[in-house]
């Protein structure tokens, strides 16, 4: 393969999966929602892009449409659940993504069943060599991962950002204050939800083909190596790991097919995965980076004020 | 209309319920006990069936070698675990969320640790069981022996919980951790022996699952979602509410596929029937049977 398209197909996948880290962080960072069903939501986007292409919809319409129908399962799912303690969360919607599996893999009419379908990319230009391609892809996906970068640093650092942290660090007090706590979530589960999509959209159109094993639970569990990885609450962060979250998956990959290990790389490369999140939980919770701090001009005010009297006083 | 062989069906139901049973024991009383879910039990369970492999199958010691290294090796591994991932966390202050993602990250640690030793490659028990035919029904040894152990399991579970103190102490640290231990008992200890059993149990279900299928880093997985269903629908930490749960959700998978072949749907949906008893139950009462058992 030619070494720029595989560093190029690299870039692009890292935008993909920052996409997607960027929306488990909005979910689990922020708000505390323990999604373990990330892939139900990529899935959706993936099969409503591919679904949709077929049938001759232009390429910006299927993933919007893609993003607002994963919102909207998103919504649904988020009705009757997000009342329930975070573990029932977890299990639900991690059962919820296998059941959503489990419908595109028997039923042929959607996507082809098992033996998956063709996807057509978004974006193809006539005669044109794979870096070309690469090149293109790498335009559509920063552009959108830009795009929800600014809509998540945005909303995190807005005073709805701010009730989300609320919420997660004491929902009672939060609910005391007269925030309704299962609306907020069901809104940032329904945001959370189009975001993922979105990535499942520009995943199908640029690998593609989709079929039903490429929305194993793993991909939900990479995800949350990224967030947990690069740090909760920070959506640099996000985005850090889900670089080097990548940049390892590749590392690994080159290891397979250059060097004569005595163990297969990718199973080392997830025994490392694994042995790496069990050392940061155990001794730094909170990631690489650490979470954003909160900003707002009273905060900047108050802050000034004490430096000021401390100056005076001293 | 599909003939239908109901004797078959309700043995099944059986045979699939034993095994869900002696799965979900220990994963229904390591989450009321340490109050996470530990999704790794899918890895001591796939873990148990290649140790039993190894033991049957490369060793050539025997089945009944291969359940009882099995069970002692993966509750050692099991308590190894505890010791050195959750008790620090939870000792730490660590949230709910944060000991679930330890036991995805273990179940990794695991899962791949196999697939580095025995390969990805599914392999097969070669014991040969004899395979009996009264009436309608057709069965093999290997079910009787998987109906055996889980009755013999339901029932010194019943005779510890009930009988000795270190059932009595399972019970009360699972209903009240502060009470149990303002009581003079060793949480600790409770603890520790209670993810021993869970683990090592786990085993013996990989064994008798993977003798009956095959065997692959996976055949923990193929199966904890099940298990889940059954932990849950029985209450979590409740070992009574679990056979209970155990034989309705075999019976629902087994009455499923009749269902899904008369309607004309795939049985691949079989699957699907556990996880929408799951769903159901935590949305409308997490509690799960456990309403009806209140001793455990």
């Amino acid at each position: 393969m030619d070494p720029l398209v595989y560093v190029l197909d690299l870039i692009v996948f890292i935008g993909i999966f920052g996409i997607m880290s960027l929306s488990l962080n909005l979910e689990f960072g922020f708000a505390g929602l323990a999604n373990f069903g990330k892939v139900a939501f990529f899935l959706v986007g993936a099969y409503t892009y591919a679904i949709l292409s077929e049938i001759g919809v232009p390429f910006y319409f299927c993933l919007i449409t893609g993003a607002l129908i994963s919102a909207m399962v998103g919504f649904l799912v988020s009705l009757p659940t997000l009342r329930l303690r975070e573990d029932y969360l977890a299990i639900v919607i991690l059962t919820f993504g296998e059941i959503l599996r489990v419908v595109v893999k028997s039923e042929r009419w959607i996507g082809g069943g098992v033996w998956g379908m063709a996807v057509s990319p978004a974006i193809s230009i006539a005669g044109a060599s794979a870096r070309v391609g690469a090149l293109v892809n790498i335009g559509l996906v920063y552009l959108c991962l830009v795009i929800c970068f600014l809509v998540v640093q945005l909303l995190t650092n807005s005073p709805y950002g701010r009730v989300m942290r609320a919420i997660r660090e004491d929902e009672i007090a939060a609910e005391v204050l007269g925030k309704d706590r299962a609306k907020y979530r069901a809104q940032v589960f329904a945001l959370g939800s189009a975001i993922a999509g979105l990535a499942g959209g520009l995943y199908a159109q640029y690998i593609q083909f989709i079929d039903p094993y490429m929305f194993m639970p793993m991909v939900t569990f990479t995800v949350w190596i990224m967030v947990i990885l690069g740090g909760p609450a920070n959506n640099w962060g996000a985005l850090l790991g889900a670089a080097l979250v990548m940049l390892f998956d590749r590392g690994t990959t080159i290891a397979k097919d250059y060097l004569a290990l005595a163990i297969d790389p990718i199973n080392l490369q997830y025994i490392l995965f694994g042995v790496l999140i069990i050392l940061i939980l155990l001794y730094r919770p909170q990631g690489l980076l650490r979470e954003s701090k909160v900003k707002t001009k009273a905060i900047d005010r108050v802050g000034h004020e004490r430096r000021a009297t401390k100056n005076k006083g001293s | 209309m599909v003939e239908v062989n109901w004797a078959q069906v309700f043995f099944n139901s059986a045979v699939t319920g034993s095994l869900y049973l002696i799965g979900a024991v220990g994963l229904t009383l390591t989450y009321g006990l340490s109050r996470f879910p530990n999704f790794a039990h899918a890895e001591f369970i796939a873990l148990g069936a290649f140790i039993g492999y190894l033991v049957a199958e490369q060793l050539g010691l025997g089945f009944l070698a291969a359940l009882a290294v099995a069970f002692l090796v993966t509750g050692t591994i099991g308590v190894l675990c505890y010791r050195g991932i959750f008790q620090p966390l939870s000792e730490g202050g660590a949230s709910i969320i944060h000991l679930m993602v330890a036991s995805i990250a273990l179940g990794f640690v695991l899962r791949y640790s196999i697939g580095a030793l025995w390969g990805w490659k599914p392999s097969y028990f070669t014991t040969t069981w004899a395979s009996f035919e009264i009436g309608p029904l057709r069965f093999t040894g290997l079910w009787l022996w998987l109906i055996f152990a889980a009755i013999a399991l339901a029932l010194a579970m019943h005779f510890v919980l009930v009988r000795t103190k270190i059932g009595k102490a399972i019970r009360a640290t699972s209903s009240n951790p502060e009470l149990a231990l303002a009581s003079g008992i060793n949480v600790n200890r409770v603890i520790l022996i209670t993810w021993f059993i869970g683990a090592g149990l786990a085993a013996i279900a990989g064994i008798f699952r993977a003798a009956d299928t095959q065997i692959w880093p996976m055949t923990g997985w193929d199966i904890i979602l099940p298990m889940f269903a059954v932990a849950i629908l029985g209450g979590i930490g409740n070992f009574y509410g679990s056979i209970v749960a155990a034989f309705i959700i075999g019976m629902a998978e087994n009455l499923g596929v009749v269902a899904l072949i008369s309607f004309g749907l795939s049985t691949e949906y079989r699957t699907a029937i556990a996880f929408l008893i799951l769903i159901i139950t935590l949305i409308v009462k997490p509690q799960g049977l456990a309403m009806l058992f209140r001793r455990a």
